[in-house]
């Protein structure tokens, strides 16, 4: 089953969360949805990412692959102009660069689509809350929602460690 | 004591930022249908070029090289005003740019789009475009990847990709926001393009991780791409074109006319939209230090690039330079320093005069002044070559006019309808703040 939490402040839903996680509560089972994007505090719900390594490792293969491709094009029909070497990585090394790249580029886009979960299939029956914006300032994001996964014997403690943490709401959604 | 600003409610920022993709205005439409009818008579003018060939144009020997250089060297240069503004200001977590980087990177994508039209133009026989792509001939032949034709399309291909991606990463949440209004074919589009986004933090932290790579990616990718086009020319061994510097001149210049560019659409956008709360002065007046600052430093790096040529006194070289000072390209030489030096000097550089209105016609000035040193950098090296006896002159036909003027119509008519698509402020990542008195 899923709980939804409403908090008014960042602070507050920071700690529902460190409540929710000391009573047992997977962060992976645990999702924070607002209109704009929340930082908290490190150790709070860390997302580890793979995002920059995958980048390095797409601009990696993809010049890898340019270069060596530029080099059997060039021996496959070896054409001598002015004097000049058949290959040569100054020659070349301007696209080299440009395809390291455009490697970077296709991975870190890829990338960022799998690891946000936009093209990975997901929980069709889980509700996605609606944060409502205020006319708030001071990097206040406004709403936040907490989505909780629980087990049903686990929901009474998850609203009551919300309710104490300053939820201003608390909602049980889908069957127990 | 000074009155607190009021705070701009979030609910405002939506609306405002909004209400434009939903209203067809009648200058609105009048305006797209202008651009559209000077686009049209470009294409018929290309059209022409196609059926009578390459002697319609004023290119010819030693000139091969006209306005279509000059279009595609300015192009690529005014592309360079979202990278600048958009990663820079990113990477180092400038808020004045919020209300800035979706009308810069916007411009990105479509001056490269454009920008990459004018080499098949040039080619004469667009339909062998094709020609250049990695693929071997009918006598096994290889692209030769030595040539910097070559490294240009591979720079222009990567930049095109890293500024579309640039463009749509951030507006991914604004699109998800979208969905839940509007008309069905715009909730289908938004719906489409915004892949299901719901604001989870998951999403949120990928968005972020992302981007910020991609700044420094494509911060990388623009620096190469214009050094590229410079080496188009500094790669050969003609007078005036043969140097060092051409690089980070070029990439200068490059700066100097996004910028300008970025100024002047924002100028308009602020006006036709009615978004003078988040177009402020304060967001020109930075802009405007900025442009003054690269005012400064392309006019450093035009007077190294002639002070050495002229100290030389070599007679190759001094040929070009006396074609330029003096000669037939005087004239735009002339107007060239003025326009990209003293106007904006004066109006910037005064803190008086750095009002929205002159950055507005620094600008311009800049814009006509940037093209005008594409002109100058490209034909009076042509014009006189190593051989004496090939001098020649070079004036446009009305046909490249017609297709140059084409290509401002299509950039002004594709960010119209970018601007009643989508909108042109980040929203999610702009909060509200206090109005500022302007």
């Amino acid at each position: 089953m899923y709980l939804i939490g409403e908090f008014h402040e960042k602070a507050a839903a920071a700690a529902a969360i460190r409540s929710l996680r000391a009573s047992g509560i997977a962060p992976a089972d645990l999702d924070v949805f607002s209109e704009e994007p929340v930082e908290f505090p490190r150790g709070v719900l860390d997302r580890p990412s793979h995002l920059s390594l995958v980048s390095v490792a797409g601009a990696i293969v993809s010049g890898t692959l340019a270069t060596a491709f530029i080099w059997w094009t060039q021996h496959d029909y070896k054409l001598v102009t002015g004097g000049m070497p058949i290959f040569s990585f100054w020659a070349t090394g301007v696209i080299t660069f440009e395809m390291t790249m455009l490697g970077a580029i296709v991975a870190n886009f890829g990338w960022f689509l799998w690891e946000s979960g936009l093209v990975r299939r997901r929980d069709r029956s889980a509700p996605i809350p609606a944060p409502t914006p205020r006319p708030v300032a001071g990097g206040d994001p406004g709403s936040l929602c907490l989505r909780v996964r629980c087990r049903g014997n686990e929901a009474a403690q998850a609203i009551d460690a919300m309710r104490s943490a300053g939820a201003i709401d608390v909602q049980r959604r889908g069957e127990a | 004591m000074a009155a607190t600003p009021d705070l701009l409610p979030y609910h405002r920022i939506r609306e405002d930022l909004f209400r434009p993709l939903s209203r067809v205005s009648r200058p609105y439409m009048l305006a797209t249908l202008i651009a559209f009818i000077v686009g049209a008579a470009g294409l018929v003018a290309w059209s022409f070029q196609l059926r009578r060939g390459m002697g319609v144009t004023g290119l010819q020997r030693p000139a091969f090289w006209g306005v279509y250089i000059v279009d595609f060297v300015f192009w690529i240069g005014i592309s360079h005003a979202g990278t600048l503004i958009s990663a820079i200001l990113r990477l180092t977590d400038a808020a004045w740019r919020k209300p800035v980087t979706r009308a810069a990177e916007a411009i990105t994508v479509f001056a490269l789009m454009i920008g990459g039209m004018f080499p098949i133009i040039h080619l004469g026989r667009a339909w062998l475009f094709y020609w250049l792509l990695p693929y071997p001939n009918s006598r096994l032949i290889w692209p030769n990847f030595r040539s910097p034709l070559l490294w240009d399309l591979t720079a222009i291909a990567t930049y095109v990709t890293g500024s579309v991606i640039y463009l749509y990463l951030p507006l991914i949440p604004d699109m998800a926001q979208l969905a839940q209004h509007n008309t069905p074919w715009r909730r289908r589009l938004y719906r489409a393009l915004s892949l299901g986004w719901t604001g989870s933090d998951r999403e949120w932290h990928a968005l972020e991780r992302a981007m910020k790579l991609m700044a420094c990616i494509i911060l990388a990718v623009a620096v190469s791409v214009h050094t590229v086009v410079a080496w188009d020319f500094a790669m050969s061994v003609a007078p005036m074109w043969h140097s060092t510097i051409f690089g980070p001149y070029f990439v200068t210049g490059a700066i100097f006319s996004g910028i300008a560019a970025l100024l002047l659409a924002m100028s308009i956008i602020r006006k036709v939209l009615h978004l003078e709360a988040y177009f402020t002065k304060h967001t020109f007046n930075r802009l405007a230090k900025l442009l003054l600052l690269m005012c400064l430093l392309w006019f450093y790096f035009t007077l190294a690039e002639n002070l050495t040529v002229w100290y030389g006194n070599e007679p190759k070289e001094m040929a070009v330079f006396g074609a330029r000072t003096r000669g037939h390209y005087a004239p735009y030489f002339w107007t060239m320093m003025f326009l990209n030096f003293v106007v904006p000097f004066v109006l910037l550089g005064v803190r008086r005069l750095r009002t929205i209105a002159n950055a507005t016609i620094a600008s311009v000035s800049v814009l006509i002044g940037m093209w005008l040193e594409r002109f100058v950098i490209v034909v009076p090296t042509l014009t006189n070559p190593r051989l004496p006896s090939a001098s020649s002159f070079y004036a446009p036909t009305w046909i490249e006019v017609a297709i140059t003027a084409a290509t401002f119509a299509a950039m002004a008519m594709l960010y119209m309808i970018f601007a009643k698509l989508f909108p042109i402020i980040a929203v999610w990542e702009f909060k509200p703040h206090p109005q500022e008195d302007d």
